[in-house]
């Protein structure tokens, strides 16, 4: 198997690479560039956002994201490319085309001295015309209702976040931006946002794209996602074609077992990254870089080393593929060296 | 309409608008203290000096120094503070990302706080007439009817030409704050263009006093211009507010208006009405282009 192909998909692979309007897209981008002062934040990026999809949208801290978000939110002005939304396409001055168009971009802001329900009352003034029914509608999807009355000030993190999803979706948007939506939120929090957008998208055929670093939270949720690194997108695809195509074989071992296991399954791919993860309740798990139908060989060789497997099974996972794509840390070794050094993720020595 | 009321929520429930307009009306209530104090004593000494002060229209010229005068400082700063907590609070991304248009969002601001300062004056108008009628009853001096003859026109007057000066000088802090993009800059920089405007055209004014020289070995000093210095944003407008009924060039101290008062023609009002509302007009129309050319980061 091939390595991850860290160059941007082919024509044919997923979006159309035109111009032309496209109508299956929520979102699509063609070569858009931003530049702020010397430094470019992006340098083309081209993106498709199905409709009707969650799409996560990954990338390391500074590669792009939110300048991206904010690019399709009319906060700035690209230096170069295109914008398309919803089949049509959009610029700056085409204020009205974000009247469907839902968003949360970085952290929540509101007036601090006005409570929840003042803060979403002069929010849905502007834009598209929104019935006041809906801010009693919103606060309750993201469970505010009890506090909605209380001033912002009083509010957690956590509770800043709800409101900035209610705030997005106020106007009941065919299309929502969430950058970091699970920012602050308590485990309570993040299944109910993840419920949440799960029945915008299946129940109501609305889109949500997904900005974040949270791996495993994007992996639960997004159905389509979108690996972007230094302001170029490395990678997009349906979430689970990419976990395929990637072949590899995931095993569980005991963590104290995981350095002599990581020499064991090194052997099996030496001119391959091996990922482990050391810590969180995905402690154990490596991924290794072969043909899922060699699985059971990875078994037998664990269990000449002796070493019992916990968990074998075929194909990838997110954090393994971000990591190969953006070159960020994760790897055990790869290749081995004679002498390894102290491994990147603190892997038991 | 929609953002209008939006705004005027915003206004009535944010603390700085009560804190200022009770700054206001604490410092034209201890105006009035004063006022009455003094002529209580004098009344002591046996002097009749005085005892007509609390005559109007004259006393309107008094509440619209705290209505136009401090208040047009206060309203600077006021609405700097309003406009500009928009980027510090980041609010403003919000609006932009709901697909509201920019330069719509500015003029029901602007539409807004025009309505909050306008009740602003009446409240301090209201609360001056009163306080005169009280500081006549504390103090035992009589207080002419303010309606009686001219009384509901005059009051009508300083209301109708001393409302645009108010709107004009506040606009000042709203363009500097759009253009900024903060309250504290917008705040500051407000402050620091009236006082700095009044102590150019204070300076400038004495230097020009050996023009007026020829005039005054002639027996009087004679007045000239108006010079370019009269017409700049805080000034101008205290050419309006001197044309008010029962106003004086106290009013216009804020620019150096005693001394112009003195050595300069003052601006015919037929011209600086005019003027401060193409200065209203401008200031709007700088915030609205600056803010549309801004990228919101």
């Amino acid at each position: 198997m091939d390595p991850l192909n860290t160059a941007p998909l082919p024509a044919d692979h997923f979006m159309p690479r035109t111009d032309a309007p496209t109508p299956d897209l929520a979102v699509a981008t063609r070569g858009l560039m931003k530049r702020y002062g010397r430094q470019i934040a992006l340098t083309g990026l081209d993106m498709s956002v199905p409709t009707g999809k969650v799409y996560g949208f990954l990338g390391p801290n500074g590669s792009g994201k939110t300048t991206a978000l904010r690019l399709l939110t009319g906060l700035l002005r690209p230096n170069a490319g295109t914008i398309s939304l919803f089949g049509k396409p959009y610029t700056w001055h085409d204020w009205t085309r974000l009247f469907r168009v839902g968003s949360l971009i970085e952290t929540p802001s509101f007036y601090p001295y006005l409570s929840g329900a003042e803060n979403l009352d002069v929010l849905s003034a502007s834009g598209p015309p929104t019935d006041k029914r809906r801010i009693d509608q919103v606060l309750e999807y993201v469970g505010m209702s009890g506090r909605a009355k209380s001033p912002i000030q009083t509010y957690s993190l956590g509770m800043k976040q709800r409101l900035g999803i209610a705030a997005a979706m106020l106007s009941d948007p065919d299309l929502l931006l969430l950058d970091e939506p699970a920012n602050g939120l308590d485990p309570g929090g993040m299944v109910a946002m993840r419920e949440t957008l799960r029945y915008f998208t299946a129940e109501l055929g609305k889109t949500v794209v997904i900005s974040s670093h949270l791996l495993h939270e994007v992996e639960m949720l997004a159905d389509v996602v979108g690996i972007i690194d230094h302001g170029r997108l490395l990678r997009e695809g349906p979430l689970h074609d990419l976990l395929e195509a990637a072949g590899r074989v995931r095993v569980r071992v005991a963590p104290e077992d995981m350095t002599k296991a990581a020499a064991v399954l090194r052997e099996f791919a030496p001119d391959r990254p091996l990922y482990g993860v050391d810590s969180g309740d995905q402690a154990g798990w490596f991924t290794v870089g072969i043909a899922p139908a060699r699985a059971a060989e990875i078994n037998r060789a664990l269990v000449g080393a002796g070493i019992y497997a916990a968990g074998l099974e075929p194909g990838s996972d997110l954090e393994s593929i971000f990591l190969e794509l953006t070159g960020r840390t994760g790897t055990v070794a790869a290749p081995p060296t004679a002498e390894p050094g102290p491994p990147p993720m603190g892997l038991p020595q | 309409m929609r953002l209008i009321r939006a705004e005027l929520l915003k206004a009535r429930r944010r603390t700085m608008t009560w804190v200022l307009l009770t700054v206001a009306l604490v410092l034209m209530g201890l105006s009035y203290l004063l006022i009455g104090l003094g002529m209580s004593a004098l009344r002591g000494s046996g002097s009749d000096f005085g005892l007509g002060i609390l005559e109007f229209p004259a006393q309107y010229a008094t509440i619209g120094q705290f209505a136009f005068g401090i208040g047009g400082l206060l309203a600077t700063v006021y609405v700097a503070a309003l406009v500009g907590s928009d980027w510090n609070w980041g609010v403003l991304r919000n609006v932009v990302a709901r697909g509201e248009s920019r330069a719509n969002y500015l003029l029901a601001k602007a539409a807004g706080l025009a309505i909050v300062l306008g009740i602003g004056m009446l409240i301090i108008f209201a609360a001056g007439i009163l306080m005169v009628f009280l500081a006549g009853l504390v103090f035992n001096v009589p207080v002419s009817n303010p309606l009686r003859g001219r009384g509901l026109q005059d009051l009508a007057e300083n209301l109708v030409l001393g409302y645009p000066v108010l709107l004009q000088r506040a606009a000042l802090g709203f363009a500097v704050a759009v253009v900024m993009r903060s309250q504290l800059a917008g705040s500051v920089v407000g402050i620091a263009l009236w006082l700095g405007e009044s102590f150019l055209t204070t300076v400038l004014t004495v230097i020009s006093i050996p023009n007026n020289l020829g005039g005054f070995i002639d027996g009087g000093i004679q007045q000239i211009g108006p010079v370019w210095y009269q017409f700049l944003p805080i000034s101008i407008g205290g050419y309006v507010l001197n044309v008010l009924p029962g106003g004086s060039g106290l009013v216009s101290a804020a620019a150096g208006g005693g001394l112009q008062g003195l050595f300069l023609k003052p601006v015919p009002l037929e011209l600086a009405l005019p003027m401060v509302l193409i200065y209203l007009a401008v200031a709007i129309g700088v915030a609205i282009v600056a803010l549309n050319r801004q990228e919101i980061v």
